[in-house]
């Protein structure tokens, strides 16, 4: 009973080993797929549209006859290599402006700070949408519009943790000592930082990768026929009676990556 | 009382901010997004073909498009803190008029969804949380994490394929009173519903395993006793705490949603206006979502003053 | 109403951790259980109560009341929570819902325990706190209650059910000597008005205040048991005469054992220093001068700013006026710190070896001369290879006193670097030391709770406080 209940709790070991296997599912898709399926994602054949599972297209074609495995395993590639970017993008400065806030203190603190606040006070996803709106269909707009709305929570996390070492007795009793900054950055403040970082990254690629979809569902993703799982979905809606393997494999690929970040960051 | 007041005061100096951060970007936008403005302007008044260079000036000179770019900045910043929206580029009606009715179909469909949410949530959570490790919690705990993996606009597609199969019916609009709003406030509230069915859990957990709660026990309460009287205002802190978080993904969620099911709020609105371009429709809409976040987050503070008595020190 | 604990065992897979303890307790008397930390002293409490942990193996009878159950029936023992038994919380200030009201939470216990209507119980609620001289408390919110304060609430809620006898699980523990004395007098007024009380603790000034029955245990037996008066004056066993030694009123003097070593010269000075703290003035006024060698004593109750004064005098904070000298030309790093917990002034990340060797090579020491110094100190050398959670109390804090050796200190800031361990290792921790600083000429400012252990230890002694009554 006390075990059952300490084990829900902390998670289980092998919870890390499932969300790794549904994220590394994809991944592999995205890396191997364009080249073991061989088809062109976006090669047009009105004269094979809404097929059913094939040789050639082994999850069957959509409304303009292109191989709906072969869009999918592309729009892999392009969700997760736009939200690494993005969160790339985005952890760099907002780990940087951390730690500076962090032991500088002062001015430094509050400027970066209210810089955060105000793009905290709008919704992440109007703010994409509004920079989205610029160029229309553009990948850079959406790179943009996801990182800024992203570095805040790395700034945010990395402030805040970095504060609670640098406040611990184990600092002082270290500066007291005659240790100098870097030391106390590697040894006492960035050991306390790495876990939250793994924790931010999956976070932050889920929540990219699905505010991609989000925004390609809603029709201001990228332009088609950029292969993409959120307007793969909305294109394939219509036919839902005639190609359901079509429409339910897009949201299969988004459910599959986000349960297994979700798992990886344990949220 | 001096912690309404500064809670207040924090809560108008997020408005502020927010009108400038949004109002920003759509001057941004109205420069940058390509053509003449006045000359669409223009177009958009008195028709494609009837429309000359001689208007587009008169358009021009109207709104002030030939001053430097810092001094329409400072008008335009000026005019949306004061409250002035401007016109709507398409219709010609004030934006606020436009943005007037649409406001009432949001607020319907972000109450209705926080409602099922609230409803749902907290009820599943707290049986699970009473019986930690349980079949309960564990079944429990495994359906909100699947459901808060499951994106709502997947929910949506979900709900719509279902409801035309089974009642032949696509559930768009607002045509059919109350039963049109299900579906959207369901797509909305389920995800919401499992974040919180997780805090509600967690919260009931620890007050159970809290030394107040031991105490209680110890003093001669029963456990149904001690649950009753040291549970709900304890556990019902963290909640309404993240609830305040979560309330930034519901208003994601409402553009999202509105646009899905065609329903016709202020997302809906907001998506119409960036397909249209119509600058000032834009920033009306993106304003008042932010501004209901904002009204939102103030509603949270208060609950957390109510139920919380260390944050009224 | 008696209490009788009849042969109780409790055991884990390997191991006994108690052993055939019998006790009674009887109306207008006390029972004390004196032991160190791990001599199974909680676990007969928790017998009582009807709390040890599921995994654990209890045995024997325990009785209240002419109600006899099997100890391994623990269900049975919660007919007695409040109506029989009250358990005093160990911290209060936790153990009170921070959602309720001081006056509810004391009439919860006559409504629901005995059964009072909401009115009647109010009142009676009230009256309770009003003869703890509480009437003040009675709408206040746990945090707005001061310690002494929320002690006292927690005393008359868990009272409140009307259970005759008390018991207590280290009611002092981390508690300045003021606030020891008041949770001893309320248990004392318990036992005067006819209840009878059980008392857990590893205080011996504590156990000698409240008198009655001794019972020590060591390694979850019973070693010595009898009144009082005899137990803690002639000590019998070896472990009992060693325990009440190491009690700091039993400590030799200063004055006597003070080595030919005549204080130095001055090596920190601070003149017309005063602290405020959330706009309250803590103290002022305040000149001090540290010489080498010298071991100066700071009392005072909790939050008058004992801490904040060393802190002040390493430079860690502004003091509010006044200022602080050090000795021209030294290096700042001779001004050090020993804290309360040792734990937390380790990384947790790397092995006390590692902690230790960056600190050699940073101050250009051989790691040679720290070994030498861990062994004089008693360290054992294998447990360098281990994190600081992994290591007892005792031992960390007498290798962070290495690991601050190292850089050569001329003052020393210990604050109570002794107030967690158990009161052997207290002295032995505290007897060396005094033993090393004093023979290194390093100044030493100790901050402490415990009034008699600086009268015993230091030289001077400054009390802070006065002003804040």
């Amino acid at each position: 009973m006390r075990r059952a209940a300490s084990l829900a709790e902390n998670g289980t070991w092998w919870a890390p080993w499932i969300g790794g296997s549904l994220v590394g599912i994809v991944v592999l898709a995205a890396l191997l797929g364009p080249l073991v399926v061989g088809a062109d994602p976006n090669r047009q054949d009105l004269a094979h549209v809404l097929m059913g599972p094939s040789r050639e297209a082994l999850l069957g074609t959509d409304q303009l006859g292109r191989s709906v495995l072969a869009r999918l395993v592309y729009a892999a590639r392009l969700s997760l290599s736009l939200g690494a970017m993005a969160v790339a993008a985005a952890a760099i400065p907002g780990i940087a402006l951390g730690l500076a806030a962090a032991f500088a203190g002062g001015w430094t603190d509050r400027l970066v700070s209210s810089l955060a606040d105000a793009i905290l006070a709008v919704p992440g996803l109007i703010l994409v949408l509004l920079i989205a709106a610029l160029a229309p269909g553009a990948f850079w707009p959406l790179f943009l519009g996801l990182s800024l709305i992203q570095w805040v929570e790395w700034f945010r996390m990395t402030r805040a943790a970095s504060r609670s070492a640098l406040a611990s007795p184990a600092v002082e009793a270290a500066r007291l000592l005659g240790f100098g900054p870097w030391h106390i950055l590697y040894r006492h403040v960035l050991p306390d930082l790495l876990p939250l970082f793994g924790i931010l990254g999956a976070f932050g690629l889920g929540s990219a990768v699905l505010s991609l979809s989000a925004l390609g569902f809603i029709g201001f993703g990228l332009r088609p026929p950029t292969p993409e799982w959120g307007s793969m979905m909305v294109e394939m809606l219509p036919y839902w009676n005639e190609a359901p393997l079509a429409l339910l494999m897009p949201p299969l690929c988004l459910l599959t990556l986000i349960l297994g970040l979700q798992i990886l960051a344990r949220r | 009382m001096g912690r309404l007041v500064a809670i207040l005061g924090q809560r108008l100096v997020q408005a502020v901010t927010v009108a400038f951060v949004v109002s920003l970007l759509c001057f941004a936008l109205a420069q940058l997004l390509p053509g003449d403005q006045a000359l669409q302007i223009a177009q958009r008044r008195y028709g494609d073909d009837r429309v000359t260079t001689a208007a587009a000036e008169a358009v021009r000179a109207e709104l002030g498009l030939e001053r430097p770019l810092a001094l329409q900045l400072i008008d335009w910043m000026g005019r949306t803190v004061s409250g002035d929206l401007g016109r709507s580029l398409v219709s010609g009606a004030p934006v606020w008029e436009e943005i007037r009715d649409q406001l009432g179909a949001t607020l319907a469909l972000a109450g209705a969804a926080l409602g099922l949410a609230l409803l749902l949530g907290p009820v599943f959570g707290a049986l699970a949380g009473l019986r930690p490790g349980g079949l309960a919690d564990r079944a429990g705990m495994a359906a909100a994490a699947a459901f808060r993996a499951v994106p709502n606009f997947v929910v949506g597609l979900l709900l719509m394929v279902g409801c035309t199969v089974l009642f032949g019916w696509l559930p768009v609009g607002d045509s059919r009173g109350w039963l049109s709003l299900l579906l959207p406030a369901l797509t909305l509230g389920l995800g919401l519903a499992a974040t919180s069915a997780r805090i509600a859990r967690d919260g009931v957990v620890a007050a159970l395993r809290s030394p107040f709660f031991a105490f209680a026990r110890m003093k001669g309460l029963s456990r149904a006793e001690a649950i009753l009287r040291h549970v709900p205002r304890n556990a019902a802190v963290p909640l309404i705490a993240y609830l305040a978080v979560s309330f930034a993904f519901l208003i994601e969620g409402v553009v999202v949603v509105e646009e899905i099911f065609a329903w016709p709020g202020i997302g809906h609105a907001l998506t119409h206006a960036i397909e249209g371009r119509d600058v000032p429709m834009i920033q009306g809409t993106a304003l008042m979502l932010s501004l209901l976040l904002v009204l939102l987050n103030a509603l949270t503070d208060l609950a957390l003053l109510l139920v919380d008595p260390r944050r009224r020190a | 109403m008696t209490l009788t604990i009849e042969n109780l065992r409790i055991a884990a897979a390997g191991a006994v951790l108690v052993r055939d303890v019998s006790l009674t307790l009887e109306p207008y008397r006390t029972v004390t259980i004196l032991g160190e930390t791990g001599s199974g002293k909680t676990l007969v409490a928790e017998a009582a109560m009807g709390t040890v942990a599921p995994e654990l193996a209890v045995s024997g009878r325990i009785a209240d009341g002419g109600e006899i159950s099997d100890a391994a029936d623990q269900g049975a023992r919660r007919g007695a929570w409040g109506r029989r038994i009250a358990m005093l919380p160990q911290e209060p200030w936790v153990s009170l819902d921070p959602t309720m009201r001081s006056l509810a939470q004391v009439a919860e216990g006559h409504r629901f325990v005995r059964g009072l209507g909401p009115g009647p119980a109010r009142r009676q609620a009230r009256a309770d706190l009003a003869s703890l001289n509480l009437a003040a408390g009675d709408d206040r919110y746990p945090h707005q209650l001061s310690g002494g304060m929320a002690q006292r609430v927690a005393f008359a809620s868990a009272r409140a059910g009307g259970a005759p006898i008390t018991l207590a699980d280290e009611p002092t523990k981390g508690l300045d000597a003021t606030m020891r004395d008041a949770v001893v007098a309320l248990l004392r007024k318990a036992v005067e008005e006819g209840g009878s009380l059980l008392c857990i603790t590893h205080d011996i000034a504590v156990a000698k205040a409240l008198g009655g029955e001794i019972i020590v245990m060591l390694k979850g037996e019973i070693v010595e048991r009898g009144d009082a008066d005899t137990v803690l004056v002639a000590p019998s066993h070896p472990y009992t005469r060693r325990l009440v030694a190491a009690a700091p009123e039993n400590w030799p003097t200063a004055t006597a054992t003070a080595t030919a070593s005549v204080p130095g010269d001055v090596v920190l000075e601070g003149t017309e220093l005063a602290v405020s703290r959330n706009g309250r003035r803590l103290f002022s006024d305040l000149d001090l001068a540290v010489r080498a060698g010298e071991w100066i004593g700071v009392t005072g109750p909790s939050g008058c700013g004992k801490t904040t004064l060393g802190n002040v005098l390493l430079g860690l904070m502004p003091p509010a006026s006044g200022r602080v000298r050090r000795r021209a030309g030294v290096a700042s790093t001779r001004f050090q710190k020993l804290y309360q917990d040792p734990v937390a002034t380790f990384s947790r990340h790397v092995s006390l070896r590692t902690a230790l060797a960056e600190t050699t090579a940073r101050h250009r020491v051989s790691f040679d001369d720290v070994m030498t110094l861990l062994e004089r100190l008693r360290v054992p050398v294998a447990l360098l290879d281990r994190r600081p959670d992994q290591v007892s109390g005792g031992e960390l804090q007498r290798v962070s006193l290495a690991r601050v050796l190292v850089a050569k200190p001329i003052f020393l800031f210990a604050d109570e670097p002794t107030s967690r361990l158990d009161p052997i290792t207290q002295q032995e921790t505290m007897d060396v030391m005094r033993e090393v600083t004093r023979e290194r000429g390093c100044g030493t400012l100790l901050v402490t709770h415990d009034r008699t252990m600086a009268e015993r230890i230091t030289e001077r002694r400054i009390t802070l406080g006065s002003d804040l009554a």
